[in-house]
C-alpha cells in the first residue's frame, strides 16, 4: 500500500469513529432534560439589525421579525444603519410606527461597531443579532429565548438554513447548511459550539457588559464572540426548532470571497484562542476541535493530491486518445465481460463502501433537518450537486484562505 | 475545568467505528474471494476447452478446421488476463494464489498459441498472433499500460488477432524460458506472428503497419 492509501484509510477510520461518537452523543442528548422559560417567563429581548446598503432586503427582514409570535411588549427592534448610501435608512424609518427604533451612523464603521452600538442601546436583557437579509420563522425568537433559563447559557444559535437558492452554487450551500443542523445540535450536546452565525444568533447581554462587546477590528467578529464565550467556559446552546433563513452567495467568486473571510477569520481566531485545545475544555478541547481541524487538514491534503493526480491522468488520457485518433468507441470493448469487470472493480474498492456509509449518514442528517424545519428546497437536485462538488469547493476555499493568511494578504468583507 | 462527558461513549465509538471499518475490508475481501474463485473456475473451463480441441485432433485425428470458437476463447482469455491483473492489483503481486493463477494463465495462453499456429498451418487460416511482454515495475509501468490499451484498441477492430500477454517479472520457469526463447531485453516488447519485433515506445501506426505488411505476405502466398 502506498503512503496516500494509508492516509486515506487512516482518515476514513478517524471519520468513522468520529461520526459514531457524534451519533451516540446525539442519541444520549435526546434523554437530557433542559430548563426552558415558559411563555409567562419570557424576558424582554432586543433584535439588533445592522444594515449597510440593504435596501432590497431590509423590509423583508423587518416584516419577518414583526410577524414573530414573541410578545410584542417584550420585543425591542433596532436597526443600525451603518452609513448606507442607498435607501436602507429611509425604508427602515417607515417601520418606526411599528415600534422599530432606527439609528443612523454617518460613516460606515463595520458590522462590529454597528452591533456594539446596538447593544448599548438595547433595552432587553437578551440580544438577537440579525443580518439585514435574514428572515426568521415566527416561532424562532421564542424557541431560542427559552434556552436562556439556564443562567450558564450565554448564546443560542438557530437552525441556520438557506432561502431563494437558484444557482448551482446556492444549491450546494443549501445542503451544506442542512447537514450542519445535526452537527450543530450534537456540538451543543457536547458544549462545543464554536461558531455563532452572524446572520442570526442570540446572546445574554450581560456577557457583553462583563467581557466586552464585539471585536470591531475582527473579520469574523461573530466567531470571535463564540470562542470568547467558550473561553470563559459558558454554554452555547442550539435550537434546531428555530429556523432562520439567509440568502447564500450566488456565484463562485462571491462565495469564495465569503469563505476566504470566514476561514481566514477562523484560522486567526482559533490561533488566538488556541488554549481551547486540550483537557481543560473537555470534549471540545479534546475531541471536537482537533477533529474539525484534522478534517480540514485532510481535505486540503486530498484536494491538492487529487488535483495533481487528476491533471496528470487527464494529460495521459488525452495523449493516449490522440494516439488512437480519438476513436473512443473502439477503445472500449463492450463484450459480455465488460460490465462484470466494471462491477468487480468498483465493488472491491474498500474506500467506496465507506463513502457509501458516509452518504447514508448525510441522508440521516438531511432527514433530521427536514424533520426540524419542515419543507426544504429541491433536495433531489441539490443533494447530488452537493455530493459531487462540495468536497472540491471546500478544498479550494481552504487552500485560498491558507494562501491569504500565510502571505499575510488583506482579507476584506466584500 | 470542564470534564469529558462520558469516557464510555468514546470507547463505544471506537469499538463501533473499528467494527464498521473492519467490515468494509471483510466485504471487499469476500467479493475478491468470490471473483478469485470465479476466475479460477473460468480458467479451468477455458483450458479444458483448449486441451480438448487440441487432443482431439492430435490423438484422435479430429478435423481441427471445423471448430470456430476461436473468438470466444480469445475473449475469454483476454477477460481472464485482465481479471488476474485486477486481482494482482488488489491482493498484491506476492500473493501465492494469484501468482499460481497467473502462471497457469500463461500456460493456457501458450497452449492456445501453439494451437492457433497449428490451425493456421493446417487449415490455411490467417490468425495473427501477438506476444506482448510487459512489466509492472515502476519504470516501465506507464509504457506497458499504454501499450496494453493500444493493443486492446487494435484487438477490438481486428477479429483475427489473438494477443497473449506475459509479465516478464513473474517469477516462474515458463516466463524465464520465454524471455530466453524470444530474447526479450526490454519492456514492453511485442512479437507479431513469431516474426516482427517491436520494443519501447510503440505507436499505433507502428503496429498497424506491421499488421498490414503481414496481410500482404499472406495474400501473396
Amino acid at each position: 500500500m502506498s503512503f496516500i492509501t494509508y492516509v486515506i484509510y487512516f482518515s476514513i477510520y478517524v471519520g468513522l469513529v468520529g461520526t459514531t461518537f457524534y451519533i451516540l452523543t446525539f442519541i444520549e442528548d435526546l434523554k437530557k432534560e433542559r430548563e426552558f422559560f415558559t411563555d409567562d417567563e419570557l424576558p424582554k429581548v432586543s433584535v439588533i439589525i445592522p444594515a449597510y446598503n440593504e435596501e432590497k432586503t431590509i423590509e423583508l427582514t423587518l416584516d419577518s421579525i414583526l410577524k414573530s409570535d414573541y410578545p410584542k411588549n417584550k420585543l425591542d427592534i433596532l436597526v443600525i444603519d451603518d452609513g448606507s448610501i442607498d435607501k436602507t435608512y429611509e425604508k427602515a424609518l417607515k417601520y418606526q410606527k411599528e415600534g422599530v427604533r432606527v439609528f443612523k451612523q454617518e460613516t460606515n464603521g463595520g458590522k462590529g461597531r454597528a452591533l456594539n452600538s446596538g447593544i448599548e442601546k438595547a433595552k432587553g436583557d437578551f440580544v438577537f443579532t440579525m443580518d439585514a437579509d435574514t428572515i426568521v420563522d415566527k416561532k424562532s425568537l421564542k424557541a431560542m429565548t427559552r434556552y436562556f433559563k439556564n443562567p450558564k447559557v450565554m448564546s443560542v444559535t438557530p437552525a441556520m438554513v438557506t432561502r431563494e437558492t437558484k444557482t448551482i452554487i446556492q444549491r450546494i450551500q443549501s445542503v451544506e447548511y442542512l447537514t450542519g443542523l445535526f452537527l450543530r445540535k450534537t456540538f451543543a450536546a457536547l458544549n462545543a459550539i464554536h461558531i455563532t452565525p452572524g446572520a442570526f444568533s442570540a446572546y445574554r447581554k450581560s456577557f457583553f457588559e462583563e467581557h466586552g462587546g464585539y471585536d470591531e477590528g475582527n473579520l469574523t467578529e461573530d466567531l470571535e464572540v463564540a470562542l470568547r464565550i467558550q473561553h470563559h467556559k459558558y454554554i452555547i446552546e442550539n435550537a434546531p426548532e428555530a429556523p432562520a433563513y439567509t440568502i447564500p452567495p450566488k456565484d463562485f467568486m462571491s462565495l469564495l470571497k465569503q469563505r476566504r473571510r470566514w476561514y481566514a477569520g477562523l484560522m486567526k481566531n482559533t490561533w488566538n484562542y488556541r488554549k481551547l485545545f486540550g483537557k481543560e475544555y473537555g470534549d471540545m478541547g479534546m475531541f471536537v476541535l482537533p477533529m474539525a481541524w484534522f478534517g480540514i487538514f485532510i481535505a486540503v491534503f486530498m484536494i491538492i493530491y487529487y488535483a495533481i493526480k487528476a491533471t496528470n491522468d487527464l494529460i495521459k488520457e488525452v495523449l493516449f486518445y490522440k494516439s488512437i485518433n480519438f476513436d473512443i468507441f473502439n477503445q472500449i470493448e463492450f463484450n459480455s465481460y465488460f460490465f462484470e469487470r466494471i462491477f468487480f472493480q468498483i465493488t472491491t474498492i474498500t474506500a467506496l463502501w465507506f463513502v457509501l456509509i458516509f452518504l447514508v449518514m448525510i441522508f440521516f442528517y438531511l432527514r433530521y433537518a427536514t424533520k426540524k424545519i419542515g419543507k426544504t428546497e429541491s433536495l433531489y437536485i441539490n443533494v447530488p450537486l452537493f455530493m459531487v462538488l462540495f468536497a472540491v469547493l471546500f478544498g479550494i476555499w481552504w487552500i485560498v484562505s491558507i494562501f491569504y493568511v500565510a502571505l499575510n494578504r488583506e482579507v476584506t468583507w466584500k | 475545568m470542564r470534564q469529558i462527558q462520558s469516557k464510555k461513549r468514546y470507547i463505544l465509538a471506537l469499538l463501533i467505528g473499528t467494527f464498521i471499518f473492519l467490515n468494509g475490508f471483510i466485504i471487499t475481501n469476500t467479493i475478491l474471494s468470490i471473483q478469485f474463485n470465479r476466475v479460477s473456475q473460468f480458467q479451468d473451463q477455458t483450458s479444458y476447452a483448449i486441451f480438448k480441441d487440441k487432443l482431439n485432433y492430435e490423438l484422435f485425428n479430429a478435423d481441427p478446421c471445423t471448430t470456430d470458437n476461436f473468438n470466444k476463447i480469445s475473449d475469454d482469455l483476454s477477460y481472464q488476463g485482465a481479471s488476474i491483473g485486477d486481482l494482482e492489483e488488489k491482493l498484491g503481486k506476492n500473493n501465492n494464489k494469484v501468482k499460481f493463477r497467473k502462471e497457469f494463465y500463461n500456460l493456457v495462453e501458450l497452449e492456445h498459441f501453439e494451437y492457433i499456429n497449428d490451425i493456421n498451418r493446417l487449415c490455411g487460416k490467417n490468425f495473427t498472433t501477438l506476444l506482448f511482454f510487459y512489466s509492472n515495475q515502476r519504470n516501465d509501468l506507464d509504457k506497458s499500460e499504454r501499450l496494453g490499451r493500444l493493443l486492446d484498441f487494435i484487438r477490438s477492430k481486428k477479429d483475427n488477432l489473438v494477443i497473449y500477454s506475459f509479465d516478464i517479472n513473474l517469477d516462474s520457469e515458463i516466463t524465464r524460458n520465454l524471455i530466453k526463447l524470444y530474447n526479450i531485453e526490454e519492456s514492453p516488447t511485442i512479437i507479431i506472428n513469431n516474426d516482427k519485433r517491436l520494443s519501447g515506445d510503440i505507436e499505433l501506426k507502428d503496429i498497424e503497419e506491421n499488421l498490414i505488411s503481414l496481410k500482404k505476405v499472406i495474400v501473396k502466398l
